[in-house]
């Protein structure tokens, strides 16, 4: 397991801007079961460094720096081949594939029967078990965020990026969810990069925390 | 909601009756006006009694397999073709500024009438056509045009090209549709994303995310476009061989002898032709069925990547022939209708010429006076109806039950060649012998469809907090209709008028049989003209057909902004 212990998302002196108006710059990395939590109100280009992170920053913004990823450049690498996988708020769960579909779109090719128990043997460790032939639209909100987080976790990313991945549960669900989430992001010890509106997952996630603010003036406090 | 009881509400509320039975009156009417001779029931004739010699008859035909195998794979594989070319460009241009651009260079195709459409792929592939001259002498050696049978081949090629070109941007627009719809569309692309974000070639990601979900968006219209397609006529009677031709066509000429004994013959061919529709519906769905099993493991196999940059060059290349084919066909029907003397192998006339033109501007005043006249009538008749049962939906709080909407879609399902030959006995029946009066009857039944298809969604998604600001403020429901939603939907309206117009001007077999050859439009005249002497005139005939629906659709879109032009 040395790769993992080595593994890190860094970010190296990131200037994102829009029409020449610079928005943010961050310089960071981000260690395996570690999760930065990124703040701010709307505007402030959370969004749009996600969308960077991952590789589809739209037309008219401009970055400058690099990004690395277990000391491997990719700043300039297809989306599709970064290894970054994405938990957004909504589940997106496809419609058209059960459970044990979902998750085994994620996963790599391999032998059928291997894919598949190791499939349950997820499910079973977040508490779905026998849920493999279920469509995920008859889930409760709850079961579907964490098929999508299995789904992710299961493509063996090799970093992590949450977009506001809890702000649609009600707050019960939501702490039991979140703790889950980064049970798992420690387990595999995934570089994780969080984007939140809200206090108590950044002090959940339990890592540094980075408030963007509208004028681009960046604070950093642990 | 509580309505007032005025004239206007009452005049409302019952407009869906109306609808319905101005659709269903007519194709079921028409319908039993074939089944009952189909089955030996024909008293004009003296045949009195139920039998089944019209169908010993029809399959004693000679040739009657191969019509019905034309019928049968002349519009499946153009529908396949079709339905294939859309996903290609979908797949290979999802998310480029390209699929923009696709749409807007194949938009207008839509609004072209099969017969112009069909005119001007026979002038491309015509013997002497503009293609064998594009490569003659220098690539072919050719000095005399070639021996080839397109169009009219015998397999049905020169059909199948026609009816793909003419499917593939409706479906591709239908397909865009879905995927602009702001809830559909979003999710789509965000799971789009998400497979991106697993390690998903974009190409991949498309048939393993987005296509099992955006085709049960796009089933019904791929559907209509089979039924539709399956028994056309016009495309078939200007591209396709006669000996024999499509079924359709051949019920349309054994309907039109003068040998009244035909007639039975004809309904039963009627007959065969729903029973060879309902067959090809069947057909797609099976297929839909095995696709779907087949695929089922290919989902979740994990593989990322299939060849995704190959498909994307073969996509490239369709789409650029599609779209040479169809620039060079509307080129090559300008040139014939201004050419003079213009040999084979030049690629261009040796001299141009008004002539063409100014004489056949000269006869046309008729047909253009009759075409205009029952397209402006049967529109304005759509537009009102549609206007009033979509209010009776805002006033009753409920949008029309699944049934009413089905019915709205029925003369575009069943064959219109089965229930317009009923339709016409129908007429006899009740002794209408006003010919404008049928065809706009018989055209309302295509008009009305697309027409409350283009405007049922903006009038439904106009916001109703409009209405109930100006009911608190004491105005009268009528008001409200005429003076508030109206003049805010001035733009969606303009365009399905537009667009009712041009479904009008194409009609052709609901005129030349409600008109009982009586009347003639542009596109009865430019059929007939289609397979006659001159080609030079029949391309002006074609490209009137053509100019008329965009000079329409030009003047909505024009319209509301020479209107509002001085709000800033």
């Amino acid at each position: 397991m040395k790769s993992q212990s080595m593994s890190s998302l860094k970010i190296d002196n990131l200037q994102l801007s829009q029409q020449g108006k610079l928005l943010l710059s961050l310089n960071e990395e981000v260690k395996g079961g570690e999760v930065l939590t990124i703040m701010g109100p709307s505007g402030s280009g959370k969004s749009t460094l996600l969308n960077w992170l991952v590789g589809m920053l739209p037309n008219d913004f401009y970055a400058n720096g690099e990004l690395y990823l277990n000391q491997q450049i990719i700043t300039n690498t297809a989306s599709h081949l970064r290894n970054i996988g994405l938990l957004y708020q909504d589940p997106l769960l496809f419609p058209h594939l059960t459970v044990e579909g979902n998750i085994a779109f994620a996963m790599p090719k391999g032998d059928k029967q291997t894919r598949k128990d190791e499939i349950s043997e997820a499910l079973n460790q977040v508490g779905l078990a026998g849920m493999e032939k279920r469509c995920p639209q008859n889930l409760s909100g709850g079961q579907q965020a964490r098929v999508a987080l299995l789904r992710v976790l299961l493509s063996k990313p090799k970093a992590i990026l949450l977009d506001e991945p809890f702000s649609k549960l009600d707050s019960q669900l939501r702490q039991e969810t979140r703790q889950l989430v980064f049970e798992q992001i420690q387990r595999y010890s995934l570089p994780a990069v969080m984007v939140t509106h809200d206090e108590s997952d950044a002090i959940a996630a339990q890592g540094k925390v980075i408030t963007l603010d509208a004028l681009s003036l960046n604070k950093a406090a642990s | 909601m509580i309505v007032a009881n005025t004239l206007f509400t009452r005049l409302v509320r019952n407009s869906p009756y109306l609808l319905i039975a101005l659709l269903v009156v007519p194709v079921l009417g028409g319908l039993l006006g074939v089944l009952l001779p189909a089955f030996g029931w024909f008293p004009a004739l003296g045949a009195n009694e139920f039998g089944l010699f019209g169908f010993i008859q029809l399959f004693n035909t000679p040739g009657i397999e191969r019509m019905v195998m034309l019928s049968f794979g002349t519009s499946l594989i153009s529908t396949l073709l079709a339905f294939v070319i859309t996903v290609l460009i979908l797949a290979s241009y999802f998310n480029s500024p390209w699929l923009k651009r696709i749409q807007r260079l194949l938009g207008p195709i839509l609004v072209i009438p099969h017969a112009a459409a069909a005119i001007a792929i026979g002038f491309l592939i015509t013997p002497s056509g503009f293609l064998s001259r594009l490569v003659s002498p220098w690539l072919s050696g050719w000095d005399v045009p070639p021996d080839w049978l397109f169009p009219h081949d015998p397999y049905g090629l020169s059909i199948i090209l026609g009816l793909t070109l003419k499917e593939l941007p409706f479906l591709l627009l239908i397909a865009l549709g879905v995927l602009a719809q702001p809830e559909i569309g979003k999710t789509l692309k965000a799971q789009h994303k998400v497979a991106s974000s697993l390690g998903y070639c974009p190409m991949t990601g498309f048939f393993k995310v987005i296509l099992p979900s955006l085709y049960g968006y796009m089933r019904l219209p791929i559907l209509a476009v089979l039924a539709y397609s399956s028994a056309s006529v016009e495309i078939p009677l200007i591209l396709g061989s006669n000996t024999p031709p499509t079924l359709a066509v051949a019920i349309m000429q054994w309907f039109s002898d003068v040998d009244l004994s035909l007639r039975i013959k004809a309904s039963s061919g009627a007959i065969l032709q729903i029973l060879i529709t309902l067959s090809l519906l069947g057909s797609w769905c099976l297929l839909e069925l095995l696709v779907k099993k087949c695929s089922a493991s290919f989902l979740v196999n994990g593989e990322r990547e299939y060849g995704g940059m190959l498909i994307q060059r073969v996509t490239h290349l369709i789409t650029t022939v599609m779209l040479s084919v169809i620039g060079l066909a509307l080129v090559a029907m300008v040139l014939w209708s201004f050419a003079g003397f213009w040999s084979f192998p030049d690629l261009l006339p040796q001299q141009l010429v008004t002539l063409h033109w100014s004489s056949a501007l000269l006869q046309m005043q008729t047909p253009l006076f009759n075409t205009l006249v029952i397209a402006i009538s049967t529109t304005l008749i759509a537009i009102a109806l549609t206007l009033f049962v979509l209010e009776a939906e805002q006033q009753n709080t409920k949008t029309i039950s699944a049934i009413s909407g089905f019915i709205i879609y029925l003369p575009l399902l069943i064959p219109s060649i089965a229930f317009l030959f009923g339709l016409v006995w129908l007429f006899e029946q009740v002794n209408s012998q006003h010919a404008y009066i049928n065809v706009v009857f018989s055209h309302l039944l295509f008009v009305l469809p697309y027409v409350f298809l283009s405007l049922a969604n903006s009038y439904r998604r106009l916001d109703p907090r409009f209405s109930t600001v100006a009911a608190s403020l004491g105005v009268p429901p009528s008001k409200i209709f005429w003076q508030l939603k109206l003049p805010l939907l001035l733009s969606p309206i303009l365009i399905a008028s537009a667009l009712g117009l041009a479904i009008s001007f194409s009609q052709y077999l609901p005129t030349l049989l409600s008109g009982a050859g009586r009347i003639n439009t542009i596109t009865t005249e430019a059929v007939t003209l289609a397979n006659g002497a001159s080609r030079r005139t029949s391309a002006v005939y074609a490209l009137m057909q053509m100019l008329l629906p965009a000079l329409f659709f030009i003047l909505a879109w024009a319209a509301p902004k020479l209107f509002f032009r001085n709000r800033g």
